[in-house]
């Protein structure tokens, strides 16, 4: 018996183990960012790249999400909020093998202070390039001007960069802009292939061994992914269904779930996000500058005919400028309900004011996006009936935004949403409602409130998590009475993947576009 | 013929510089703000205005204009405002593939619409003739998205014999760059299978893009064909004894596509700037999306480089165009003089 059992051992250590065969390569079709520097762009496309080449002191992971610790294991803040300070993790590796180092992060930071580009934004007003240090080879202190408590929240936005290799790369004191836009300099968990880049048309991505994290959580990830976009939604569709690619975008058609879910090689990722559909008015000029004319447009969209019939049920009823899901919220928050009875009745009330809602009343809508016009289309046939003419105009993103800048160039009213760049409500009424952002396009209903300037001011410095908490809560009470924009629904992001890609791991910040948890089903 | 070459290679000039004028002018006249683009969301109106200066938009619009006209001259487009990537080479990534696009389908259109022409004006008001009227019809009523998107739907879904969108397969891959076109740089490479998927990849965006241009080569050809059967030569070729064959494909025919050849070369204007729906549903990566996405993201830099390019091809075709007329008639070489 004995040897019996030694010859069966002798036997399967004779036989190698079984080689799991290496998976196919996953094809990604959602869109790519117009370029591949993280300091020099910020917008849903480009997470994709921070999210997987780079990696950041912090990162959000889960829905709802949490902040975790990333490159950093920790951090201590001073008792008076201004200085922050971050230890490093051992032994982190960027692509070409060099260590990180503290100095890292601080030229990191310090490209993207003097980069002074989107991502900037969340701390451009409270940081200065030369308060970002280095006390210790592992440790990084910042410095602020003034106390800003969303400070840890906005870190996942930045990626840290091998120093070296972009300074090596550096052409005119260009800070490697013109390098970085076609290549990576990061430790993420996946590699670009520079060979295989070409501007929104393609790029591979090959996986990094060597990353902090290790592989052991993913029994069979993908070697390589090649992100291939598909411009055409039904042609992205149609390639979903053939098998071409592996995911879509998250912006699936409600139409078209159905026939997603229908083939039996691919599935529909359904998670809740934290993106507000919104319609906006221009609260300085007339007729929105009147509370009943606002009262009276917000009564008169039909919500559940927009989101249960026209989007099938693929979003959840918002009933204020944050999303549902987020801490800030009152708990007892009612959103308003289509009502033309009551909405007539705040439109005499406006006419009576002298209100000028006779004129034609214009709403501008992007045209590459097809709910912006469902939605405009459906307001339109319902306002009518309160004899309120409102003209569709066709625009771009680039177009409306630029013309936000001023009141007098803003749209009567516009539509949009407003994504999770970092996860506070400041991203949200924070930078929509606080008057200090006039000007920007999240400001753009030119709302002033004196008392919610205030509230926002000091949730936006308080480090107390409880007393921000009730600070947003009655801000949010006062914008939502005060009805500056009509806010519509939060985002279920529907992504149509294939059944052979298993792992996602959604978070709303990138949109579900981490790849590192990803596996192939053999 | 080379003074009359040299004459049409000088006409073209001043049009060319009046495009990048006139193009310039209306980049900057359309609404939109590059700098905001620029910034990108969540950018303050500081980081805006800070844009703004660094990329010279706040200077007067003559000294932007003349800026823009010396950088062109140098063969200077600038940076893409959006991607940071030099523009050129973005161009370089992107032209190869519509042109290729372009070539494949004014090739389809000239092939079959000359000989269908040919054939309708030989059965003149027959039932041929009638069928050839009613495919050029249709041929300029499609609406080529709708087209492509039944294309699609019937060879790639249905019956899975062509490949639904893109350039060629994800697993093979380009060719190393020689020319760009990646038929060629197969061939060039030796690989006969990217060669071939090549082709493959080619056949549904070529036949629908080819459509209106071979609707309107055909009835071209066929107006050709009638006028020129009426002329004495054909009179005499036939009572000289010459076979149909001969005469009609030779004779008649080089005397009925003069107008024809000029339709091909506006043809292929109208098909290298108008491939952007067809681009878009085959996922075709040309210069039509490319214009695409820098109008909605108001990249200037990009737009004016993307109609300058296509001004230059379409100039170099048209002279190309003269050239080809003037070798079939010489007539026209010697009017000119």
């Amino acid at each position: 018996m004995r040897r019996l059992a030694l010859l069966l051992t002798a036997l399967l250590l004779a036989v190698p183990a079984a080689q799991a065969e290496a998976p196919r390569p996953m094809v990604w079709g959602d869109s790519l960012a117009a370029t591949l520097d993280p300091h020099a762009i910020f917008d849903v496309p480009s997470q994709f790249i921070l999210l997987n080449a780079y990696d950041g002191l912090y990162r959000y992971q889960g829905n709802p999400p949490r902040l975790e610790p990333w490159l950093a294991t920790g951090t201590t803040t001073s008792e008076d909020g201004l200085t922050w300070e971050f230890t490093l993790r051992d032994g982190v590796k960027f692509h070409d093998g060099t260590v990180m180092t503290a100095e890292d992060v601080v030229y990191s930071f310090r490209r993207l202070l003097a980069m002074n580009r989107a991502p900037a934004a969340a701390f451009s007003p409270v940081l200065k390039a030369e308060n970002v240090t280095a006390p210790a080879p592992n440790k990084v202190r910042f410095v602020l001007s003034q106390p800003y408590a969303p400070f840890l929240s906005a870190m996942p936005l930045v990626a840290i960069v091998n120093s070296k290799l972009v300074q090596a790369n550096t052409v005119n004191d260009d800070w490697g802009a013109t390098w970085l836009a076609a290549h990576d300099a990061g430790s993420g968990a996946y590699m670009v292939d520079p060979d295989t880049y070409r501007a929104r048309t393609s790029l591979d991505f090959n996986r990094f061994r060597d990353h902090f994290l290790g592989w052991s959580h993913n029994r069979n990830p993908f070697d390589q992914v090649r992100a291939r976009p598909i411009l055409e939604t039904s042609t992205r569709v149609l390639a979903l269904q053939r098998g071409e690619i592996d995911a879509s975008d998250s912006y699936l058609p409600t139409d078209q779930v159905e026939r997603v879910e229908r083939n039996n090689r691919t599935r529909v990722q359904k998670d809740e996000s934290m993106r507000v559909f919104i319609i906006r008015m221009n609260n300085r000029k007339p007729p929105f500058d009147n509370l009943d004319a606002r009262l009276c447009f917000a009564h008169a969209f039909n919500y559940e005919g927009f989101n249960n019939i026209i989007l099938r049920g693929f979003v959840i009823r918002n009933a204020g400028p944050n999303p549902n899901s987020l801490w800030g919220n009152p708990p007892d928050l009612a959103p308003y309900a289509f009502d033309l009875a009551k909405a007539k009745e705040h439109c005499d009330r406006a006419r009576a004011a002298g209100a000028p809602l006779n004129r034609e009343i214009e709403i501008h809508l992007q045209t590459e996006l097809e709910q912006t016009t469902q939605a405009a289309q459906m307001f339109q046939a319902d306002l009518r009936r309160l004899g309120i003419n409102l003209k569709i105009v066709p625009n771009t993103w680039a177009n409306i935004t630029a013309s936000t800048s001023r009141p007098e160039t803003t749209p009567d009213s516009w539509i949009h949403w407003v994504s999770a760049y970092f996860i506070d409500p400041e991203n949200w009424i924070g930078q929509m409602y606080d008057s200090r952002f006039h000007g920007t396009w999240k400001a753009s209903s030119w709302y002033r409130n004196p008392r919610v300037d205030e509230l926002l001011t000091r949730a936006r410095t308080s480090l107390d998590q409880a007393e921000r908490e009730k600070l947003y809560q009655e801000a949010t009470r006062l914008v939502v009475a005060d009805s500056p924009d009509i806010w519509v629904y939060n985002t279920v992001n529907l992504r149509g993947v294939s059944r052979r890609v298993q792992g996602w791991n959604f978070s709303p910040v990138g949109s579900g576009g981490e790849l590192r948890t990803l596996w192939a089903q053999q | 013929m080379a003074r009359y070459v040299l004459r049409r290679v000088l006409l073209a000039l001043p049009a060319l510089f009046g495009l990048v004028l006139l193009t310039f002018v209306l980049t900057r006249v359309i609404p939109g703000d590059p700098a905001a683009a620029l910034a990108g969301d969540s950018a303050t109106p500081a980081q805006i205005a800070e844009i703004r200066v660094k990329y010279g938009l706040d200077r007067p619009i003559l000294e932007q204009a003349l800026v823009h006209i010396r950088q062109v001259l140098t063969g200077d487009f600038g940076r893409s405002i959006f991607s940071g990537r030099p523009v050129t080479e973005e161009i370089a990534q992107r032209l190869p593939a519509t042109l290729e696009l372009t070539f494949a389908a004014l090739f389809l259109a000239t092939v079959i619409g000359i000989p269908l022409g040919l054939v309708a004006a030989l059965n003149h008001n027959g039932p041929v003739d009638q069928l050839v009227r009613l495919l050029s019809v249709g041929g300029l009523a499609i609406a080529s998205f709708w087209l492509a998107l039944m294309l699609q739907l019937v060879f790639a879904m249905d019956l899975d014999i062509l490949p639904l969108r893109g350039r060629v397969d994800v697993d093979l891959g380009l060719p190393p760059t020689v020319t760009g076109l990646a038929t060629i740089d197969s061939l060039l490479a030796g690989r006969f299978d990217q060669f071939r998927d090549a082709i493959w990849h080619l056949v549904l965006p070529a036949v629908t893009l080819c459509l209106p241009g071979l609707a309107s080569i055909a009835r071209f050809t066929r107006s050709g064909m009638l006028e020129a059967l009426q002329k004495d030569f054909v009179l005499y070729a036939r009572a000289a004894g010459y076979g149909s064959f001969r005469l009609y494909t030779i004779y008649v025919l080089r005397n009925a596509v003069t107008a024809t050849v000029t339709q091909i070369g506006l043809l292929f204007g109208a098909l290298i700037s108008g491939a952007v729906a067809v681009e878009a549903i085959y996922d075709w990566p040309g210069l039509g999306t490319y214009a695409v996405q820098a109008i909605v993201t108001a990249d200037y830099k990009a737009l004016l480089a993307v109609t300058l390019v296509v001004g230059v091809v379409y100039a170099v075709v048209n002279v190309l165009v003269d050239l080809a007329q003037a070798l079939i008639d010489p007539r026209v070489a010697e009017d000119v003089r």
